[in-house]
C-alpha cells in the first residue's frame, strides 16, 4: 500500500541512482580519453571518447532536469527538495569541469610537453580519485551504506594534494622556455583539471552539511 | 434551531480558525493537500466531539445557571468577541471568549462557581505552559527514535509525512473534543439540547468551519508562523494536540493557539533558538487578558440591553 502510495518518491530514488551510474560513465570516459590523449595525442580515437564523454554528460542533464522536475510535482519535503537541487547542481559542475578539460585540449590542440606529463597524470589518477569518492559519498547518503564522515576527510586530503600537484605543474610551466602564450594554455589546462577536485571536495561537504542538518 | 445559529456561528469560525493550528503546517509546507488535509481534520473534529466533548460541556454548563436568553446572549458575546479581537489582529481563543461571556452572565445572575472557575483558570495557565513542557519531551524523545532509524532522504521524508498526517489527526480529534463545548455548552446549560446532540452539532459546525473558510487562514498563519524545520512542525503539532487532549479529558476548553505557541517556544528552548518575535508573546498576553474580560463586558452589555423596555411619554 506504501509502494502504491509513494510511488513518485521511488521514481525519484531511481532516477538519483540512474544518475549517479551516467556520473561513473562519464568518468570513465573522460579517463580514457585523457589517457589515449597522453598515450598517442590527439586524433580519431581521442575525438571519439571526447564525443563520448560530452554524450554522457549530456544525458546525466536530462536525468537532472527529470529528477528535478519530478521532485518539483510535490515529492519530498520541500526542504529535501531544495537539499537535492543544490547537490545535483553542485554534482554537475564537476562532468562541466571534465568536458571543459577535454575541449580545451580538443579545440586549443593543446600539446603537452614530456616534462610535465607525469605530473597531469598524476593530477588526473588523484582528482579522478577525489570525484569517484564523492560518487560513493553521495550515494551512501542516499542509500545509507556507509558513514559518510570518513570520506569527507579522505576527499578533503586528495583534495590538498591536488593543490599541491597543481602549484607544482604551474611552477614547473612558468620555469620552462615554452612560448609564453603556451604557457598561459597549459597553466589554464592544470587549473581547470585541478578544479575537478576542488569541486568535489565542494559536493562532499554539501552532503555532510546536508547530513548533520537532517540529524534532529 | 434559530436559536442555536448564534452557537453554530461560533463554532464555524472556530474551526475556521483553529483549523491552521492542527494542520496548517502540514498544509502550508506543502506536504498535504488543502482538501484531503481538510477532509481528515473535520472528520476527526467531529469524533473528537461525539466521543471526548461530553467533559468539557460538563464543567462550562456548571459555571452557572442559564435561562433560554442567556445562553443566546453568552453566545453572541463570545463571537463579538472573536470578531472584535480578530479585528484588532490579537491571537484570539474562543474558550477564553466563551467563558468570558459565561462570566459575564453569571455576574447577572449572581450565581457563580468558583471553583469551577478556578479549575478553568489553572488551565488556561497551564496550556502555554502545557505546551512547552510537552514540546520538549517530544522533541527529545522523537529525535532520539529519528536518529536511531538511520533513515535515507526519501524514508525520513515519507515517514515524517506519514507522522504529521498522524498528528494533525489527532490534533483535530482533541480540538473537537476539547473546544466543542465552547460552541454548545451554554445551550446544555439552558436545557435546550442533550449532550449528544450539543457533540453532534458543534462538532459538525467547526467541521464545516473547516471545510468552507480555513484555507484563507491556514495560508495567512502559514505564511507569519515562524520559519520551523518540518521535523519541528511535526513536534509542534503533536506537543499542541497532546496539551488539548490532555485538557478535554480534564473538561477545560482551552486555546489551540496558545498550546500551539507554547510549543513553538519549546521548541526553541530545545534548539536554542529564538523561534517566536517578542511582538507576538505581548500580543499573546493582551489577549490573554483581555478576551475574557472583553466577553464578559459583551454579555452584560446585551443582556442589559435586552432588558430595556420601551415606555412612552
Amino acid at each position: 500500500m506504501l509502494k502504491f502510495l509513494f510511488k513518485k518518491e521511488r521514481q525519484v530514488q531511481e532516477l538519483i541512482s540512474r544518475y549517479l551510474d551516467n556520473l561513473r560513465s562519464t568518468q570513465e570516459h573522460f579517463e580514457k580519453a585523457m589517457d589515449c590523449y597522453f598515450d598517442f595525442g590527439l586524433g580519431e580515437n581521442c575525438d571519439f571518447l571526447i564525443t563520448q564523454t560530452h554524450k554522457f554528460e549530456s544525458r546525466a542533464d536530462d536525468i537532472r532536469n527529470e529528477i528535478i522536475e519530478m521532485m518539483y510535482s510535490k515529492v519530498l519535503i520541500p526542504e529535501s527538495r531544495g537539499d537535492i537541487f543544490r547537490l545535483l547542481e553542485s554534482i554537475d559542475l564537476i562532468l562541466t569541469h571534465f568536458e571543459t578539460v577535454l575541449f580545451m585540449i580538443q579545440n586549443q590542440r593543446l600539446e603537452v610537453p614530456d616534462f610535465i606529463t607525469l605530473d597531469l597524470r598524476d593530477l588526473m589518477r588523484v582528482s579522478l580519485e577525489c570525484s569517484d569518492l564523492v560518487i560513493r559519498q553521495v550515494e551512501a547518503y542516499f542509500k545509507k551504506t556507509e558513514d559518510i564522515k570518513p570520506l569527507v576527510s579522505t576527499i578533503d586530503s586528495l583534495e590538498s594534494r591536488c593543490d599541491h600537484m597543481e602549484r607544482e605543474t604551474v611552477r614547473k610551466v612558468f620555469d620552462s622556455d615554452l612560448d609564453p602564450f603556451e604557457k598561459m594554455q597549459l597553466k589554464d589546462l592544470v587549473n581547470h583539471m585541478g578544479e575537478i577536485s576542488d569541486q568535489a571536495d565542494r559536493v562532499s561537504r554539501s552532503v555532510h552539511i546536508i547530513n548533520i542538518k537532517r540529524r534532529m | 434551531m434559530t436559536s442555536l445559529l448564534g452557537g453554530i456561528f461560533l463554532g464555524w469560525s472556530l474551526g475556521a480558525n483553529d483549523a491552521a493550528n492542527v494542520i496548517g503546517s502540514a498544509v502550508s509546507s506543502r506536504m498535504l493537500k488543502f482538501w484531503t488535509a481538510a477532509i481528515i481534520a473535520a472528520v476527526f473534529v467531529l469524533a473528537g466531539a461525539l466521543l471526548g466533548g461530553q467533559a468539557g460541556i460538563e464543567t462550562l454548563k456548571g459555571l452557572t445557571h442559564f435561562t433560554y436568553n442567556q445562553a443566546i446572549i453568552s453566545s453572541i458575546a463570545a463571537a463579538c468577541t472573536v470578531t472584535f479581537m480578530t479585528l484588532l489582529g490579537l491571537p484570539v481563543s474562543t474558550s477564553q471568549a466563551v467563558v468570558g461571556a459565561i462570566l459575564g452572565v453569571g455576574i447577572l445572575n449572581r450565581q457563580l462557581n468558583f471553583e469551577g472557575l478556578g479549575k478553568v483558570l489553572v488551565c488556561w495557565i497551564g496550556t502555554p505552559v502545557g505546551g512547552i513542557v510537552l514540546a520538549i519531551i517530544v522533541y527529545k524523545l522523537l529525535a532520539t527514535i529519528a536518529n536511531s532509524m538511520n533513515l535515507n532522504i526519501f524514508q525520513s521524508d515519507i515517514l515524517l509525512r506519514l507522522c504529521l498526517i498522524g498528528a494533525g489527526s489527532y490534533g483535530a480529534y482533541a480540538l473537537g473534543a476539547n473546544n466543542v463545548a465552547n460552541v454548545t455548552a451554554v445551550f446544555v446549560g439552558a436545557g435546550m439540547l442533550s449532550i449528544s446532540a450539543a457533540t453532534l452539532i458543534g462538532g459538525l459546525s467547526i467541521g464545516l468551519g473547516i471545510l468552507t473558510f480555513s484555507k484563507k487562514v491556514m495560508e495567512t498563519v502559514g505564511q507569519k508562523l515562524v520559519k520551523l524545520d518540518p521535523f519541528s512542525a511535526l513536534v509542534v503539532v503533536l506537543a499542541q494536540a497532546i496539551t488539548v487532549h490532555i485538557y478535554a479529558l480534564v473538561g477545560v476548553p482551552v486555546s489551540t493557539s496558545q498550546a500551539v505557541i507554547g510549543a513553538v517556544l519549546g521548541v526553541g528552548i530545545i534548539r536554542g533558538v529564538n523561534t517566536i518575535q517578542r511582538r507576538t508573546l505581548v500580543n499573546v498576553l493582551l489577549a490573554w487578558f483581555f478576551t475574557p474580560f472583553l466577553a464578559s463586558v459583551f454579555a452584560l452589555a446585551l443582556d442589559f440591553a435586552t432588558h430595556l423596555r420601551y415606555i412612552p411619554g
